[in-house]
């Protein structure tokens, strides 16, 4: 078991090595560097940089240097647990992922809960009242969320809140609030906006849940043990919830693991949609720009966050499942 | 002495004879008349004349306070003895309140900058004609164009207290411009025909700019926006280190010649988590990012923009005052928050979350923004760029990876038969909202720079007639089944490609326009849809066919001339390689062949050496034969796509009813923000 | 649904019980899946979906990319379906616009002088039926004069393009493009995540390492490094489907892993144990024998899948890195609408998401009635 674990370990950081040159190489994969984005982007607002000042520019960045040097570079701050400063925002990138990060956190585990917290039950539900209105109704709603493009629900709601209930337009915070320091009004304020970003992130996902669930326990429900318990006299609640829905959780444990990048990035569509402070924006900004020492770490962070949330989800599955255990062994 | 002024009125009142013409314009300010949405052009006037200076003046409550405390001398000593004293739209204001506006992120510095873009020494007035006085109070250029004066106001102070004197500019000459770790590269602002210029001290107030040879050009480069004249704000952030002038008392710190050498400027860099200390430079004298920088515009920085709100507060030392005798600007405070896309922007404008906000406005959002003005308890202005073409086709004439591309992409008559083939009527109508001026991409009627009566027609009328018989009769005659002309080298369909960027209009759909009217008389154009920095980056490798791009800036020709002839590697759509040998002085780069196009470089290169009226004939030429040989394809222009749809909160006062929009007029900047103010 | 408490079967059996006992697996299916109605609906609707796709320039009346300043943000137009004196003849007006210079909209009033009837198979653009003949027939035309002077379904967008046509025009691209990708993924996925299931050991270490490497690198950049590195000269359609098999090089892990935790726990069924015993090969046991135990899963994959590829288009595009104009798919012409002037002027044009919506439902709904049929333990 400990032989294992430690492999894994040693396994995990060759991959996450992997994942940062694979990843730096992509980013710097579209021709142009931070430089000519800059002046892009001036020259799209009416103003000019001049020919001198792109050079000096470059050249203060080093960005007229080969791109294994460059990355090696970047590589050996790293590891120091420099992870520079960010071209676009003047400030240490630890700063800038940082200021977000916990926000970020905030929605998408209010989304996760939302999302788990509805479908689970709408889930069993459907498959213990199969074919009924109910079961209809419930999945049609949930497949509903699932086909509407979030993003363009976002934008429908935003705007239809202004137009008829004067709501502030995405954000997360009411202007008076943006600037005010920490208060319990703000965090009440912070409550206040979070159901609608969190609705929409989580409508996807729940539609898909609900149907696997679903499926899930559909398989479990016909499976002889539970007509035994049935037949044995079990309360007809305790027979589902007992082992069927245990069993059928099987299959998320595989899944669990992609929730701890989520967790980080959250959606990035959606975030941009409602102007939510969010690190999914902010990567997709750094990308544009090629702002490669933000755009690298979140980058690194995000396949780091995606090994040990891989790792996790095997050990979730090894303790769910002890036929796999056993596997293992024998 | 002030020959520009006294030339510019001569020539504003024959512009105006020249636009009171009928013509295109005419239908087109007739829907504008009926909107309502269109203003005068007004602005402040600057009162010169000591005798009718205020000799009290006053300061806000705020600033009284402090006074009080004894933490500020008192108005009077903040104050400089040569005032700029400022008769304002409405009048007197008042002063209180907080500026809200919406900006995009730490790359929209633009958005601050030009609100402090009175910390040049010399503005544009309202029409962007006359050049004014701000930080110097007077200008001379001697006869023989060599020697440049300016003179500072006496008793001009930077946020801090310490006096702006001619030591501020003599430092920035030597210890930063002439510093070769900061500036690798001379500019040519400073060095006509490749010599170099220097800046002398004459007496604590007075400046001479010294060139070798005559450089009559150098009196308008003080007036635009350019590396020379564009003043602190803009020309030290971002990296930047130009602007003529930079705060000595301040700045030397951070230098190895007053530091104590290199090693100890560097040590202090790096103990603040700086690399060198040219890094630590670079922050320190950025006015977005540093709030202990003393600067000369009316607020500073309080919180840097690279926080999701940029915060600046009144400059307790701002040098100009109301008639009288207020101590300017009224607002205390302005505020920008920050919105991740333009809709958001747009959506929070349209709730009346901003109280002045034209930058990033749509104008295809007009009607609903027109829609909302009570409930967002805003009023709309619809102001006029003077740039001539919002859309400019430029055909790279350096293109080279396809030979028989390359052949018609130079071919004149080519050229000329797709201009012909543009509906520019149409592209208004659906675009613009009717409001633009359809034509050739000659400067506003209205500025010196306009060549002449006839030249918004040439070759930019709708007469698809004449473009077919045009592209017959230059050898493009055999068409395939579908109608499409076919190339004469292979006998396949002919396909051009237009490179687009969705960027504060939408060109892609616009060219999707123009590619249907091109198909119409059998020429297939690909509309590319390109990402930003790919589009600019191909277009520096000279891999472009067509680029489409706005040309503002080109008003004023030798400012800022890189979107109507080829001579900034940056940006040069017609020919990056042709800017390349323009540029490098004929080391780098390909020799034009075309001899109207060399005909072009070598006016431009002249006109620096001529004096104002020759300049702008010179400029006239260049114009007639831009427009003529359509290098570029303007379609419409002179409207108030970028910057130009105003909202302004129904609680403002001294807000101008129309804005001039210009390069050089820094919008909003040239409204005099210091100026505006809350009526309640 | 028999349980194992049900009676023992009567002594004489009919003749459908005879038919069940030696139907084939796949009519056992099809029977079960006749049963779900809404499934069977579902599948209709599809179908239907893609018959569109073939006869999209059929069906379409006016050129997508024929512009029209004077036509511009016209709304859905009114069908009269009966004249005035009562027979049933549609028709409908021809349109005036006009900009009002107050509020800067375009005012259409349709002219009570020009009256157009509406014929089936009427005459249109010009264009290749199935590809095979040029034709300039089209389902609805007008009785005089070019559809372009008067017919707007659904209105149109900003260019004055019609919005019916390229709606139809855009089901075709949209329904297509996700095809190859769906393959591609499908088979790879059940592929290496049954080998790794199954032979564990190294195998499995290598193939996990590979799928954590590939799920990490994020989609975005990788879009934008492809769309910046691909040939310029590629027409925007090729460069879309080559990022999209691409993509499914990459999206295979996602199913692989389910696979994979499948194929973990029934390696120690019985009846693999079985068939490893008699002899059979890996390959006939992982395809043979364990793929039908979890094919429902897989189905549900892959009829979830689609969908995926068509929500993953319309988000790419409204980025501005998937499809761009003057392709024509949902994703496009969603961007269309992604901005307030159209959702205050134009909500029309929102309507390319409806299109959208119906079709994820069916796949939903079919792919569900599917795993259902295909159920052995059902």
């Amino acid at each position: 078991m400990i032989a294992y674990v430690v492999r894994r370990l040693i396994l995990a950081i060759v991959t996450i090595w992997a994942i940062s040159v694979v990843s730096y190489a992509i980013i710097q994969l579209p021709p142009g560097d931070f430089v000519d984005s800059y002046i892009a982007n001036l020259s799209a607002s009416g103003s000019m940089v001049s020919a001198q000042e792109a050079e000096a520019m470059r050249e203060h960045y080093g960005l007229n240097r080969p791109i294994w040097v460059q990355y090696a570079k970047w590589m050996n701050r790293v590891i120091r647990g420099d992870f520079g400063v960010s071209l676009e925002w003047n400030r240490p990138v630890t700063e800038v992922i940082g200021d977000r990060l916990w926000l970020t956190i905030v929605i998408s585990i209010a989304a996760i809960i939302l999302t788990w917290g509805i479908a689970l039950p709408i889930g069993i539900y459907s498959a213990v009242r199969q074919y009924s209105i109910a079961d209809y109704i419930f999945t049609f709603v949930g497949f509903v969320g699932l086909a509407v493009p979030n993003f363009l629900l976002a934008l429908i709601v935003m705007y239809l809140g202004f137009r008829y209930f004067d709501a502030s337009i995405g954000g997360l915070f009411s202007p008076e609030y943006e600037l005010a320091p920490w208060s319990w009004g703000k965090v009440w304020d912070l409550t206040v906006h979070l159901p609608l970003p969190a609705l929409i992130l989580a409508l996807a996902g729940t539609a898909q849940l609900i149907r696997i669930m679903r499926a899930n326990l559909l398989d479990e429900l016909r499976r002889p043990y539970v007509t035994t318990a049935r037949a044995r006299g079990l309360q007809e609640w305790r027979v589902i919830m007992k082992y069927p829905v245990r069993a059928s959780l099987n299959p998320f444990a595989s899944t669990i693991g992609y929730l701890l990048p989520f967790v980080v990035s959250g959606s990035i569509v959606v975030s941009l949609v409602l102007s939510l402070p969010t690190v999914g924006p902010l990567l997709l900004r750094a990308l544009v720009a090629q702002d490669m020492f933000l755009a690298g770490a979140i980058v690194l962070l995000l396949g780091v966050l995606t090994v040990i949330g891989t790792f996790l989800s095997d050990l979730v599955l090894m303790w769910i499942d002890p036929r796999i255990r056993a596997g293992l062994h024998g | 002495m002030r020959t520009i002024g006294r030339l510019a009125f001569a020539l504003l009142a024959g512009a105006a004879l020249i636009a009171a013409l009928p013509g295109e314009k005419a239908w087109a300010q007739s829907t504008l008349a009926e909107s309502g949405l269109i203003g005068e052009l007004e602005g402040i006037t600057i009162i010169e004349d000591p005798a009718q200076w205020p000799t009290t003046f006053g300061e806000s409550p705020e600033l009284a306070e402090l006074v009080e405390k004894g933490e500020l001398p008192p108005v009077e000593e903040r104050l400089p003895e040569d005032l700029m004293v400022i008769q304002a739209v409405d009048g007197i204001g008042r002063y209180g309140g907080t500026w809200r506006r919406g900006f995009t992120g730490p790359g929209d510095n633009e958005n601050g900058n030009r609100i402090q873009a009175s910390d040049r020494p010399i503005l544009v007035d309202h029409t962007g004609n006359t050049p004014r006085p701000s930080l110097a109070k007077g200008w001379e250029m001697s006869e023989d164009g060599k020697t440049y004066t300016l003179h500072l106001r006496r008793g001009l102070k930077w946020s801090d207290g310490a006096p702006l004197t001619a030591d501020d500019f003599v430092f920035w000459f030597e210890d930063i411009y002439g510093n070769k770790d900061i500036v690798p590269t001379p500019i040519p602002d400073m060095s006509p025909e490749g010599k170099p210029g220097r800046i002398v001290k004459v007496d604590d107030y007075t400046v001479n700019f010294e060139f070798d040879v005559p450089f009559y050009l150098f009196e308008e480069l003080m007036t635009g926006d350019t590396l020379i004249g564009g003043g602190q704000a803009v020309r030290q952030s971002e990296k930047r280190s130009y602007g003529a002038y930079a705060p000595a008392h301040y700045l030397k710190q951070f230098l190895p010649k007053y530091a104590g050498g290199v090693e100890a400027a560097d040590a202090a860099a790096k103990a603040e988590g700086y690399d060198n200390w040219v890094a630590f430079l670079h922050f320190k004298k950025d006015w977005t990012l540093n709030p202990e920088l003393p600067v000369l515009g009316p607020w500073k920085t309080v919180q840097p923009i690279n926080n999701p709100t940029w915060v600046m507060e009144r400059n307790p030392y701002y040098w100009a005052v109301d008639t009288e005798g207020n101590q300017l600007p009224y607002f205390d405070r302005v505020v920008m928050t920050l919105a991740e896309n333009l809709e958001v922007l747009n959506l929070r404008a349209i709730a009346g979350e901003y109280d002045l906000q034209e930058r990033h406005v749509d104008l295809g959002k007009l009607p609903v923004i027109l829609e909302n003005q009570e409930k967002g308890g805003y009023t709309v202005h619809l102001d006029l760029a003077l740039g001539g073409a919002d859309a400019i086709y430029q055909f790279n004439q350096s293109y080279s990876a396809d030979p028989e591309i390359a052949k018609w992409l130079t071919n004149a008559d080519f050229r000329r038969a797709l201009s012909l083939a543009i509906d520019r009527d149409q592209l208004n109508e659906t675009f613009w909202l009717g409001v633009a001026t359809p034509g050739s991409p000659a400067p506003g009627e209205d500025l010196p720079y306009f060549p002449g009566e006839g030249w918004r027609e040439k070759w930019s009328t709708y007469d698809p007639e004449q473009a077919n018989a045009l592209l017959d009769q230059i050898g493009l005659d055999q068409k395939d089944a579908d109608g499409f002309r076919l190339r004469t080298d292979n006998g396949q369909r002919l396909r051009l490609e237009i490179q687009a960027v969705q960027a504060f209009l939408p060109w892609p759909r616009i060219s999707e326009m123009v590619a249907d009217h091109w198909r119409a008389v059998g020429i297939q154009a690909d509309v590319k849809d390109t990402e930003r920095l790919l589009a600019f980056t191909r277009t520096r490798a000279n891999e472009h066919q067509i680029m489409v791009w706005n040309n503002g800036g080109t008003e004023l020709l030798y400012l800022f001339p890189r979107h109507a002839i080829p001579v900034d590697p940056t940006e040069a759509f017609m020919g990056p390689e042709f800017a390349k040998w323009y540029n490098s002085g004929g080391t780098q780069g390909v020799k034009p062949e075309d001899p109207n196009m060399l005909k072009i470089l070598e006016l431009f290169r002249g006109a620096a050496g001529q004096k104002a009226e020759e300049r702008i004939a010179t400029a006239h030429e260049i114009w007639k034969i831009l427009i003529d040989q359509q290098y570029g394809i303007g379609t419409v222009g002179q409207s108030p796509a970028l910057m130009g749809v105003r909202l302004v909160s129904n609680k403002l006062g001294n807000i101008p009813s129309r804005n001039c929009i210009a390069q050089h007029c820094r919008t909003p900047g040239g409204a005099h923000p210091e100026t505006w103010y809350y009526k309640e | 649904m028999s349980t194992v408490l049900d009676a023992a079967p009567a002594p004489v059996t009919t003749v459908a019980e005879e038919k069940v006992a030696v139907a084939t697996q796949l009519q056992l299916t099809w029977w079960r899946f006749r049963k779900h109605k809404v499934a069977v609906a579902s599948g209709v609707i599809v179908a239907f979906f893609y018959l569109v796709a073939l006869l999209a320039d059929f069906l379409a009346t006016i050129g997508p990319h024929a512009t029209d300043a004077a036509r511009s943000y016209i709304p859905p137009q009114e069908i009269h379906w009966f004249d005035e004196d009562g027979s049933f003849r549609p028709h409908v007006f021809a349109l005036k616009g006009k900009r009002d210079p107050r509020t800067f909209r375009l005012v259409y009033a349709p002219d009570p002088e020009d009256k157009r009837y509406l014929v089936l198979f009427g005459q249109g653009y010009a264009y290749e039926f199935l590809g095979l003949f040029p034709t300039s027939r089209h389902l609805v035309g007008l009785d005089r004069g070019n559809p372009e002077e008067a017919l707007f379904l659904l209105g149109t967008d900003q260019l004055g393009r019609d919005f019916w046509s390229r709606l139809v025009l855009a089901t075709r691209t949209s329904l297509v493009i996700g095809l190859a990708g769906v393959a591609l993924s499908l088979f790879l996925g059940v592929l290496l995540g049954g080998i790794s299931g199954l032979y564990g050991g190294w195998i499995d270490t290598v193939i996990q390492r590979l799928i954590e490497i590939l799920r990490s690198i994020p989609t975005i950049p990788l879009w934008m490094g492809l769309a910046a590195a691909l040939p310029a000269s590629w027409s925007v359609l090729q460069i879309y489907l080559a990022i999209t098999v691409i993509i499914s090089l990459i999206g295979w892990t996602e199913l692989a892993r389910v696979v994979r935790g499948r194929f973990l726990s029934l390696r120690e069924e019985d009846f693999v144990t079985a068939a490893e015993l008699a002899g059979a090969s890996r390959m006939r046991i992982i395809f043979r024998h364990m793929v039908p135990s979890f094919l429902s899963h897989i189905i549900a994959a892959v009829s979830l899948a689609l969908p995926a590829m068509i929500i993953s288009e319309t988000t790419l595009s409204f980025l501005g890195l998937g499809l761009r104009p003057p392709a024509i798919s949902w994703g496009v012409l969603l961007q269309d609408a992604q901005n307030i002037q159209a959702l205050g002027i134009a909500p029309w044009l929102l309507l390319a998401a409806v299109p959208v919506i119906v079709v994820i439902l069916a796949f939903n709904f079919l792919g569900d009635g599917l795993r259902d049929a295909a159920d052995p333990y059902g």
